[in-house]
């Protein structure tokens, strides 16, 4: 196995935490930018890019995103939220409730949490949130489902406790070799 | 005389989006994820209430409940639903010697 401490992009995935708890120094645009152009990159099914992008660091859009997300515990100064293009994947043939799309938010997501961290910025996921009052905040265009929600910030120094403590898992607990052994 | 307020109107919006949005997200999140919501709503209430609140308030308001985590509940219950049940007697306490006697 390849050493997860050496091989930085191993340890960057290892060290990745969500942050919870962000200072109210505003994020630079050229970071968000940043953090986009490796979202852009991120897997999607078939090279489709049905996910879309809604950017913003503006205090009043932010405090008004952030008052209708009841998991936006954080006061993020800026935020990425990931939207799927529904017209676009109808016209791919996807019905309104199939989970493809929804796994195209799940990579994006996943590289726009790494490419945080490589900035030098903390960010937290939002799953929690009303899409429909988040629609109207953000002006979405008609066919654009916001899906998930990734604040942006500096972290602060003390984070509060995760939202359910657990024990830690090894990889082990979460695999099944077939055949086993 | 009337009673000061002790939100404004950005705190009781703040709040009201909060309640109104949790309700209907809460229609698809994991029901041990209630109690959580609840409890955030109560810490962003008391957050705003403390500094305009009377000092009998504000003490109560920094008792058990601002030490109750706004975790969601976790799988074993027992300690949770005691820091709970403290919270709530806090509180009870503080009720009844304001408006019981």
């Amino acid at each position: 196995m390849t050493d997860p401490v050496r091989d930085p992009v191993l340890a960057a995935i290892r060290r990745r935490r969500v942050t919870r708890a962000m200072t109210d120094e505003p994020v630079a645009r050229a970071d968000v930018e940043t953090i986009l152009e490796a979202a852009r990159w991120a897997p999607t099914a078939g090279n489709r890019h049905l996910q879309r992008f809604v950017a913003t660091t503006h205090p009043g859009t932010m405090r008004v995103v952030r008052m209708v997300s009841p998991g936006m515990i954080a006061r993020p100064p800026a935020a990425i939220v990931i939207c799927v293009d529904r017209e676009l994947a109808a016209q791919y043939g996807f019905r309104p409730d199939v989970p493809g799309p929804w796994i195209d938010v799940g990579t994006a997501t996943a590289t726009i949490l790494l490419a945080a961290q490589a900035v030098g910025l903390g960010a937290g996921p939002v799953s929690s949130f009303s899409r429909a009052a988040v629609a109207v905040a953000l002006d979405l265009p008609d066919g654009w489902s916001p899906e998930l929600i990734v604040g942006l910030g500096h972290p602060a120094p003390v984070q509060p406790a995760p939202m359910s403590a657990g024990r830690r898992v090894t990889w082990r607990d979460l695999t099944r070799w077939v055949p086993e052994g | 005389m009337t009673a000061p307020w002790v939100l404004d109107e950005d705190d009781a919006l703040e709040l009201l989006a909060y309640l109104v949005t949790a309700a209907r997200t809460q229609v698809d999140e994991a029901a041990e994820y209630g109690p959580m919501r609840l409890l955030t709503a109560a810490h962003r209430l008391a957050e705003a209430m403390g500094p305009r609140s009377s000092p009998e308030t504000a003490a109560a308001l920094g008792g058990p409940l601002a030490a109750m985590p706004t975790l969601a509940v976790p799988r074993d219950r027992t300690e949770y639903v005691e820091q709970l049940d403290a919270a709530c007697r806090s509180l009870a306490a503080h009720l009844k010697a304001r408006y019981g006697s």
